[in-house]
This record gives C-alpha cells, sequence and structure tokens, in this order.
C-alpha cells in the first residue's frame, strides 16, 4: 500500500502537479465547480421527491439533475484524485480521509438503494438520508484543507 | 416555495456553522502574535501544493512546521534538495495558538547556518 501511494507521488504528471502555479490552483477550483453541481443537483432532486418542491413535475426533473449529479460527481472524483495523488501517503493516513470516502461510500449504497425501491415513503426515507449524507461529506472534506 | 427558502437555509447554516471556527490553517489567525523558535532533526519535508511543510523530530516528539505554498516556497531558495532526513534545523516563526498542538508556520529556516526567509516581510528585524 504505502510503495502503491509512493509511486504514485512520483507519477510524472502529479509530480509537475506538486509543484505547480497554475495548474493545482485550476484544478482545485474545478474540484469546487463539481461539488457546488453535485450538492446542487442532489439537494434539489431530493427536496422533490420528499416534495418540499411540488411545482415542478417529479419525472422530468429528477431525470435531468441526476445527469447533471452524474457529470457532476465524475468531475470531482477526478480532480479530488489528481490532489489526492500529490500528496497520496499523507491523505491515506489521515482518518477524516477515510471517514470522508466512508461517507461517500455510504451515499453510493444509498443512491443503488434508492434506484431499487419502488415505495414512494421509503425513496423519501432514502432522499431525506441523502440530504444529509452529502452535506457531511462537503463538511469532512473542507476540514481536510485545514488538518493537512 | 416559502418552505423551500427555509429548508434551504436551514441546511446552509448547519453546514456553515461547525466550519468558521476551523478556518485555522491558511494565514496567521491560528498562530501566536510572539515569535517562536524550534530546533530540531528534519524527518520529511514536502516542497509542494497546497503548502509546504517539514516535519521536525524535537526530543522524541514530531513538530509539524507549515512553510508556505511551493511558489513563494522556492523562491525563498528552498527546495527538497535543502534539506535531508537527520539535517538539524532551525524554524523560527510563529507557533499553534493550541498548546497541545505541535505545529507551527514559520517565516525563516535555518540549515547549517544559511537562512531561508519564506516569509521576507515576517521575518523580524536582526
Amino acid at each position: 500500500m504505502e510503495a502503491l501511494l509512493g509511486s504514485i507521488e512520483q507519477l510524472a504528471l502529479i509530480k509537475a502537479l506538486k509543484t505547480s502555479f497554475f495548474a493545482y490552483p485550476v484544478v482545485n477550483a474545478l474540484h469546487i465547480l463539481a461539488i457546488g453541481a453535485l450538492i446542487t443537483s442532489v439537494l434539489l432532486m431530493d427536496l422533490r421527491v420528499i416534495g418540499v418542491i411540488r411545482s415542478l413535475e417529479e419525472q422530468p426533473f429528477v431525470k435531468l439533475l441526476r445527469r447533471v449529479a452524474f457529470w457532476a460527481f465524475g468531475l470531482a472524483v477526478l480532480t479530488g484524485a489528481l490532489m489526492f495523488a500529490v500528496r497520496a501517503t499523507e491523505y491515506a493516513g489521515m482518518p477524516l480521509f477515510w471517514i470522508k470516502m466512508g461517507l461517500i461510500g455510504l451515499a453510493g449504497v444509498n443512491f443503488v438503494a434508492f434506484s431499487l425501491l419502488r415505495q414512494p415513503a421509503a425513496k423519501r426515507v432514502l432522499a431525506g438520508v441523502s440530504i444529509t449524507l452529502w452535506p457531511l461529506v462537503l463538511l469532512a472534506g473542507r476540514f481536510l484543507g485545514f488538518v493537512l | 416555495m416559502r418552505r423551500l427558502r427555509t429548508v434551504l437555509l436551514a441546511v446552509t447554516l448547519g453546514i456553515a456553522m461547525p466550519v468558521l471556527p476551523a478556518l485555522a490553517h491558511h494565514g496567521w489567525a491560528w498562530t501566536e502574535d510572539g515569535f517562536f523558535e524550534l530546533t530540531g532533526t528534519v524527518k520529511s519535508v514536502f516542497v509542494g501544493n497546497p503548502h509546504a511543510t517539514l516535519d521536525l523530530e524535537v526530543e522524541g516528539v514530531v513538530w509539524r512546521v507549515e512553510l508556505a505554498p511551493p511558489g513563494p516556497t522556492m523562491a525563498a531558495g528552498f527546495t527538497e534538495d535543502t534539506v535531508k532526513p537527520g539535517d538539524e534545523v532551525v524554524a523560527l516563526g510563529n507557533r499553534s495558538l493550541d498548546p497541545n498542538e505541535k505545529r507551527m508556520k514559520a517565516v525563516r529556516i535555518t540549515v547549517g547556518g544559511k537562512a531561508y526567509d519564506i516569509y521576507p516581510a515576517r521575518v523580524p528585524a536582526n
């Protein structure tokens, strides 16, 4: 594990990112952009499912936002992986990093369960779980930036 | 829509409030005003984004010495090749307000008599 993390840090692209004046803040900004789009789309979807938002028809609204959420999540993973790689060993040694990964994992399980379930009442409960989990992921991620 | 607004406001406040006291390690708000000098041996060095760090061992305890982002750190002449594990280093700067936290932010690093001014404007007049 240690060796793998060390070799990730030694990749040419990652070494360039490590001391770059320009690229790293751009990657960081794209991560923030992705998080903003992800959280916004997830919260709006959840609020629609729960029934707080009623003015728009559920099916097309959720379909659109789900597509936004997928792309945003993909961008967040890509940019997050790049920043992780710069100091892979250090981040991998931080409990908070694994708490964040665990929360993302829970949100993923929650999403799969949401997709499988049919009962509206159960879906509303899972939407409530989602509305709690994603801001917690955001919070864990933000704290990571200040404990390194 | 009124209910939506209330929910969104509650969520925003819920996220923002616990974050506020954590706005620490950027800038100097988390450090003491007076200067602090630490002498130790290098355990590891990292000069990269988001900021450079130096881990110093002092009497068996490892201190995290924060430097600047890689640009200003390297501009001061300090790179990962400047020190190697085992080297004795003096870090001058400001330590954490939390006395239990073994952490400081350096304005000057001295290695073998040579000084590297990481934050030149903050180095006290000699």
